[in-house]
């Protein structure tokens, strides 16, 4: 008897189980579908992460697109600065104008435009290409000069005026190249 | 042939190497393009001020630049193929000639109706006349009648040589021991040069293809002029 109240008991615990991990079933689901498409690394672990801690020291930069570094340019302050900061602590229009840019290039090494200021590099890569391409210049007018043999006969321009004259003759190209660019009834080019 | 410092294809003067020069400024279009656009965003992302620095990935360009350039390939690989299947149609060829390559020379045998052969030399440079193309002409031209189908049986007698007519979209390599089969048509008369096109020793650059296109009756001539002097 006993162990039939339990049965019937615990079926009872199991419907209302069922009823409650429908609506489980549903959010677990949606959680799911979301899961699949995000590509977080933590979310497709199946055990817990270990929390990550960041050991590295602050860094100092200058970028345009990250402007504000983790630390401050001068870590250590002479006295004079740190009285400075503490006048910082107070109303701004009581600091002088060397003190504000004094006060900057403590938080800062180099301003907006120092940092986008472009350098002369550009002159010397231009420079050292025109003297390359100066140089082959000369070796190529060298070998011209003392190593290749002399051109064929073929390539006198007598030759060569016989020969044009052959190929408008035979309609070299006639559709849209040689001969195509010469004018047969008036005897000349297009 | 080709004119001093020309870059592009010659006029074409066959029907096939129309059709190749339709498709390659299809391609040659398609590859401007992509090279241009491509350019414009090199350009555009160096020259850039400004810098997003949330963006991680987007699924969207991943699957119009993997779906487009699929798309584009299918664009070009269709006429291609339809080339390549156009050059393998059955054509019923008029004559049948067999290019037979030689260190360094070829030879050309008209056996359809009676013995005809001969070899064909490149004209060496002292030997020119004044106006003839050096290391084109040779002595003895393939004539063919124009506008008419003709199969062109190709092999060796040593080793590879490859006969090629650019004008006419022909390149066929020449195998000892084996016949490659090329068939064209010639649209215009005319002289159309080519030269060897696989290397086949010291003077493979001196063994041109000259072949030319004369009407019916010109050709009949000249295959009985030639089998006389035989």
């Amino acid at each position: 008897m006993k162990s039939g109240v339990n049965e019937s008991l615990s079926l009872f615990t199991c419907f209302q189980m069922l009823h409650l991990t429908a609506g489980r079933v549903g959010s677990l689901l949606a959680r799911r579908a979301t899961a699949a498409f995000s590509t977080s690394s933590a979310r497709m672990a199946s055990h817990d992460v270990a929390e990550t801690t960041d050991m590295s020291k602050p860094l100092y930069w200058d970028r345009v697109d990250i402007p504000l570094p983790d630390r401050p340019y001068k870590d250590t302050l002479t006295t004079g600065d740190q009285s400075l900061k503490k006048k910082e602590q107070g109303p701004w229009s009581q600091l002088s104008k060397e003190e504000k840019v004094a006060l900057y290039r403590l938080m800062f090494s180099q301003t907006f435009p120092e940092i986008k200021q472009r350098s002369a590099e550009w002159k010397s890569v231009l420079g050292g290409i025109f003297i390359l391409i100066g140089f082959t210049g000369l070796i190529v007018w060298w070998q011209k000069a003392y190593v290749y043999p002399p051109a064929p006969r073929t390539f006198d321009a007598d030759w060569q005026a016989k020969q044009y004259k052959r190929m408008l003759d035979m309609r070299v190209n006639p559709i849209e190249g040689f001969a195509a660019k010469w004018d047969y009834e008036k005897g000349q080019w297009k | 042939m080709a004119h001093p410092s020309q870059l592009g294809f010659q006029d074409a003067a066959s029907p096939l190497m129309e059709e190749l020069l339709h498709f390659h400024d299809h391609a040659l279009m398609i590859v401007i393009l992509i090279s241009t656009m491509v350019l414009y965003i090199i350009v555009a992302m160096v020259t850039a001020q400004l810098t997003d620095k949330l963006v991680l990935d987007s699924q969207e360009i991943e699957v119009i630049w993997t779906v487009l350039p699929a798309i584009i390939l299918i664009l070009i690989a269709l006429p291609s193929l339809r080339i390549l299947y156009l050059m393998d149609e059955i054509n019923d060829p008029h004559l049948t000639i067999k290019a037979l390559g030689h260190q360094w020379y070829w030879s050309y045998e008209y056996t359809d109706y009676q013995d005809l052969g001969f070899d064909s030399y490149m004209i060496p440079t002292q030997d020119l006349t004044p106006g003839q193309f050096r290391l084109l002409e040779a002595d003895h031209r393939m004539v063919i009648p124009v506008e008419s189908p003709i199969r062109v049986l190709i092999s060796a007698e040593d080793v590879l040589h490859s006969w090629a007519v650019p004008s006419l979209g022909v390149k066929v390599d020449a195998v000892p021991g084996r016949l490659n089969q090329a068939t064209f048509i010639v649209s215009r008369p005319g002289v159309f040069y080519g030269q060897c096109s696989e290397i086949c020793g010291a003077n493979h650059s001196f063994m041109p293809v000259v072949v030319e296109a004369v009407p019916l009756d010109h050709f009949e001539n000249w295959s009985s002029l030639m089998i006389e002097d035989a």
